[in-house]
């Protein structure tokens, strides 16, 4: 053979050698082996949502999610590795194998039930709506007329119900809850659904030019913890862990830790609060 | 091994069909190492609003186009100019826009100078951010033009007695074009591709619709994958023609 074929040949043995290997390394997305087990949890959520998820001064996760994670990584002796992750990369995440869990007040859905597991819920879910005081909203129906503006955050149930339910009105849909506040404050936007809690927050930060609107308006809806589809052995962990965490006080040591203040102010309004799940 | 190199019609084929075949082979690879699955059927029930948002990119893109044509021609002129105040603030415009990142620059300017003098309208809003910021760059490339025509035919202009009119319309212009139309095209490609950040204040173009498609439907990667598909239908044409124009207008000194 002269040199050039065999050099051809040599080149072509090499590429699928090559391809070979790549292919054999293949991961595997669902996690079932015993050998995995003592590995670290990978928890995701997205640090911008305070006081549930969000960031202390020196950038580390800081949050009511943040101790519920840890206080299940104790549960279940394994170190638990929180990364921050945008709201609308959460699922993928999981899909994909690069997180275990997703805790980041989550509410469970049926649209997403049908891509991740969900746990027993460990919180309501309740929105609230951040109004311009210009616009004379006093509940839900009035935002769902010609002309009205509704500021939602991209992939939030605030988003599922005012697109299923708001259909009159003009949706605003932005990827960051400080961008939402920001249309309302400005006057941009006429609401912007959000959960209660931070629409009552960002109600007092601007008392001038916003109301906040709690009368419910929508189903009972629940937060939940998320995992892979068919991860059937951490569902039952976790479930194990919230009916635990739940009946030794755990949330009620959360909410005197993160949420005193609004817990007073709700009683006061005498709303449900999020880990009264009677 | 000649067979990469060898210019034959045979030659161009295999090497062509084996890029495919390798950068096809890539992608699957790693998706099948995430063991996920692919699931188009979502444009057919969500196409009127793709369709929707591909017109809005459209129509962004080529109001942009003009505006920004026209800011970065303005800008250049300025600039080189001898009205040293309108020299300053070309300059000013031209660094900071170049220096600061897009994103920064449509907050700064829907949120704060927007509320500020009035203009409520996103799409309005978001022409003139991208005309701002996609004129900056212009202006940089036709400053480059001017700078790259030889001195000797500026001043044979002059010796032979043309207007200043006549030695822009004879002299500069048709040798600027040249050397400014390949990045003026790439200008406006990225122009296209920089339309996708308007999304960050929820004008209606074809990433914000994908965006709102994906949260619905958490088929995340199908979702960018076709819109990347639907930007490359763009590009694509717009970098042909470009080939096409400079062969047309490339001549010899």
């Amino acid at each position: 053979m002269n040199v050039s074929i065999k050099r051809t040949a040599a080149f072509c043995a090499v590429m699928v050698y090559a391809g070979c290997i790549v292919s054999c390394t293949r991961r595997n997305g669902i996690t079932a082996s015993d050998a995995e087990v003592k590995e670290p949890l990978t928890v995701v959520m997205e640090l911008a949502y305070p006081p549930f998820e969000t960031k202390d001064a020196d950038g580390n996760p800081t949050g009511i999610s943040v101790d519920f994670a840890r206080a299940f990584g104790t549960y279940i002796g394994r170190d638990i590795r929180i990364v921050d992750t945008q709201w609308d990369g959460l699922i993928p995440s999981l899909q994909t194998g690069r997180a275990d869990m997703i805790i980041s007040s989550m509410t469970i859905t049926a649209a997403r039930s049908k891509v991740v597991d969900f746990s027993v819920p460990y919180a309501n879910s309740l929105l609230g709506i951040l109004a311009n005081r210009e616009s004379c909203i006093t509940k839900a129906e009035d935002l769902n007329r010609k002309g009205m503006k509704i500021a939602v955050k991209s992939g939030s149930t605030g988003f599922i119900f005012a697109t299923e339910n708001m259909t009159h009105a003009d949706i605003i849909t932005l990827a960051d809850e400080s961008a939402c506040v920001t249309e309302v404050v400005q006057g941009k936007a006429d609401g912007f659904f959000y959960d209660q809690l931070t629409v009552y927050r960002n109600w007092q930060a601007h008392q001038n030019t916003t109301t906040a609107i709690f009368v419910p308006f929508q189903k009972k809806e629940n937060w939940g913890v998320a995992v892979r589809k068919g991860d059937t052995q951490l569902l039952e962990q976790v479930n194990r862990f919230i009916a635990d965490f739940q009946s030794g006080g755990g949330f009620d040591r959360l909410t005197e830790k993160y949420l005193s203040e609004e817990k007073k102010a709700f009683d006061k309004f005498g709303f449900k609060w999020f880990f009264d799940l009677s | 091994m000649t067979i990469f190199t060898r210019k034959t019609k045979t030659a161009y084929v295999l090497n062509a069909v084996l890029a495919a075949v390798a950068v096809i082979t890539l992608v699957w690879l790693s998706v099948l190492r995430l063991g996920i699955t692919f699931d188009f059927r979502f444009i057919g029930d969500f196409s009127k609003r793709i369709g929707l948002g591909f017109r809005m990119t459209v129509e962004i893109s080529i109001c942009s186009l003009v505006l920004s044509l026209a800011a970065g021609i303005l800008a250049a002129v300025l600039q080189s100019g001898k009205i040293l105040f309108l020299k300053y603030l070309a300059s000013v415009y031209i660094q900071f826009i170049r220096g600061t990142p897009l994103i920064m620059q449509i907050y700064l300017f829907f949120y704060i100078i927007g509320t500020a003098w009035g203009i409520e309208n996103r799409i309005l809003s978001g022409i003139l951010i991208l005309s701002a910021f996609e004129g900056a760059y212009i202006a940089e490339i036709i400053r480059a033009g001017f700078a790259n025509i030889e001195k000797t035919q500026l001043e044979a202009a002059r010796a032979v007695g043309f207007t200043r009119y006549q030695t822009v319309r004879l002299v500069i212009l048709p040798q600027m074009i040249a050397g400014t139309l390949p990045p003026l095209v790439g200008q406006f490609s990225s122009l296209i591709k920089d339309s996708s950040l308007l999304s960050m204040i929820a004008v209606i173009e074809l990433t914000q619709t994908m965006r709102e498609i994906s949260a619905l439907n958490f088929r995340l990667f199908e979702c960018y994958f076709f819109l990347g598909i639907l930007y490359l239908a763009l590009t694509l044409p717009l970098s042909f023609i470009g080939k096409q124009l400079e062969k047309r207008y490339a001549f010899e000194y």
